[in-house]
């Protein structure tokens, strides 16, 4: 038995609902998010389990506070999973033509969002010993022609995640790469090309389970490797 | 409450110095051993105790580093960050500080108020929580500011400063402890190859220890702690086989019995214990325990008194001041067998 509790953001569809629909195997209650209401209620139905959905935009404080209030309910929060994202302009821009409200609203939702929830959430992720996992890329290590906008963004979260880990001693901090998936977001990326050959997200579930399961040290890992 | 033994400890039998600085090295340090089912005490160099455990015995160690977590405010005072709380604030203690080392701050202060530190972080004072310690907030990220201004913790029998890599132990990765956990001081790469060698297993708790200046009868305040999965899986495996689980340090003791559950086994958990292991609640998941020597009527000696009960500790005390062991973080250790 298991009587821990997980906050999943962004668990509607494509990794979010794997992540959210793997916690609930493994005896996790859920608190979910996301922007689309129907998606999510849909997702409630999908997942099982004991889940609280709260719908919301990320980068919206109130909603933010909702989710704060959604786990103080509940009574604690072990683990929080920062996978909402947005891929920002797409089809991918250049950086030479990426427009700036594109690339600040990629920044808002990638980096200022799970920083702002983090924040609001630390104290009841102390009292626990729990852990922060934020989901990542390789676009942010990597310099892809037309990532520019979401690989700066990730790479904000991943500092983020690396000084978050070297100031917080009670609990852990993952980012994670998760890989090329067979997601909405990929499509998004590649627009009329056919990415079946990429992965369903559950396939790298069992890597993320066992990072959760055995509280691996701080810092960044690939879904791939971790299985 | 069971008396706390007492004893006069000799000025003269506090190491001063890192072993490595009396011209000793790390793992040459005096081992003394007492073995409670023979009743029997004997004294060993630590390099040894590869041949004093057995293949198959599971030696748990404290992972957590030691913070420099001293800071001077000014010429007369420093203030000790000791334990981290879930709020963000953090226990701290002021010592009136001098050439010789440090000594308690009996000022009353007011609630409320700031004071400005090196660098200009400003620590605000929240309210006091025993007759030293402070809960107090620091304006930045206390661990990475006290890596940029802080130093090791020093008390007066220690004769000068050190670096903090005499104060680190061979298995430091996680930096939080206030004070080193001193008890894998004397672990060296050789020692523990050797072990591993002869098939004796290490696995890793982390438990991040607080400031030791405790008053008499003051029990240990709550501490953040870690056991990993992997670590509570081994720690049952073992004792299932018929091995010993040995704690080195008074810290893997207090994580490991704080994640006990009703049938005796071991759960893998984190977060902060109060759990403070007496010979009234004795010892459920350790079977011995290294440790170094300690502070007449400290609390840790209700601790080893669970490990070995009265008479027997009574006589390992005996015996170490007889033969002149060092007290201290950098002094000698005792392994408490069952």
């Amino acid at each position: 038995m298991n009587n821990q509790i997980a906050l999943v953001t962004g668990a509607s569809r494509g990794l979010g609902l794997a992540l959210a629909s793997a916690l609930v195997r493994e005896g996790y209650s859920l608190i979910i998010d996301a922007r689309d209401g129907d998606a999510l209620a849909k997702a409630v139905a999908e997942i099982g389990g004991q889940v609280i959905a709260v719908p919301g935009d990320i980068t919206d404080p109130r909603h933010r506070a909702a989710l704060n209030a959604a786990v103080d309910a509940a009574g604690g929060l072990d683990l929080l999973v920062n996978n909402a994202g947005t891929l920002g302009a797409h089809p991918l821009p250049a950086l030479a033509e990426y427009p700036v409200g594109e690339l600040r609203t990629a920044f808002e939702v990638n980096v200022i969002a799970p920083v702002a929830l983090t924040q609001l959430l630390l104290p009841a992720l102390r009292v626990r010993g729990g852990a922060v996992l934020n989901i990542t890329s390789d676009a942010a290590i990597e310099a892809y022609a037309g990532w520019g906008g979401y690989g700066a963004a990730k790479a904000a979260l991943e500092q983020a995640s690396n000084v978050l880990a070297a100031e917080e001693l009670t609990i852990r901090v993952w980012w994670a790469d998760p890989g090329d998936l067979r997601t909405r977001m990929h499509q998004q990326a590649f627009p009329g090309q056919d990415i079946s050959d990429r992965p369903l997200p559950a396939a790298v579930m069992p890597g993320f389970l066992r990072l959760i399961r055995d509280r691996l040290p701080n810092g960044r890992y690939r879904a791939a490797e971790l299985a | 409450m069971t008396a706390v033994m007492d004893f006069v400890l000799p000025a003269e039998l506090a190491a001063r110095a890192p072993a490595e600085h009396r011209g000793v090295p790390r793992d040459g340090v005096r081992l003394l051993v007492s073995r409670g089912t023979a009743g029997s005490v004997s004294n060993h160099v630590f390099g040894e105790l590869p041949a004093l455990l057995r293949p198959g015995d599971l030696l748990v160690v404290n992972t957590s580093g030691t913070l420099p977590a001293a800071v001077a405010i000014d010429d007369r005072l420093t203030v000790h960050f000791s334990t981290p709380l879930a709020d963000g604030s953090w226990l701290i203690e002021f010592r009136h500080h001098n050439a010789a080392g440090t000594s308690p701050e009996s000022l009353t202060r007011p609630a409320g108020s700031a004071l400005r530190l090196p660098g200009g972080a400003v620590l605000t004072l929240a309210h006091p929580v025993t007759g030293r310690l402070w809960q107090a907030r620091l304006s930045t990220a206390v661990v990475p500011y006290l890596l940029r201004y802080g130093k090791p913790i020093r008390y007066s029998y220690v004769g000068r400063d050190w670096d903090l890599a005499d104060y680190q132990t061979v298995f430091a990765r996680v930096p939080g402890s206030a004070e080193m956990p001193s008890a894998s001081r004397p672990f060296t790469a050789q020692v523990v190859t050797e072990l591993a060698s002869r098939g004796v297993l290490i696995s890793p708790v982390t438990l991040h220890t607080g400031v030791s200046s405790l008053e008499e009868g003051e029990d240990p305040y709550p501490e953040p702690f870690d056991l990993p999965p992997a670590t509570a899986r081994l720690v049952n495996h073992v004792r299932w086989e018929g091995g010993r689980v040995i704690a080195a340090g008074t810290t893997v003791v207090r994580a490991l019995e704080s994640c006990v559950d009703r049938d005796g086994l071991v759960r893998a958990g984190s977060g902060w214990t109060s759990h403070v292991v007496t010979p009234a609640t004795g010892v459920r998941a350790v079977d011995g325990l290294l440790t170094g020597l300690h502070e007449p009527r400290s609390s840790h000696l209700r601790m080893l008194e669970a490990f070995a009960g009265p008479d027997l500790l009574n006589r390992c005390y005996q015996e170490a001041i007889r033969a002149r062991y060092l007290w201290h973080e950098f002094g000698d250790v005792h392994l408490m067998l069952p």
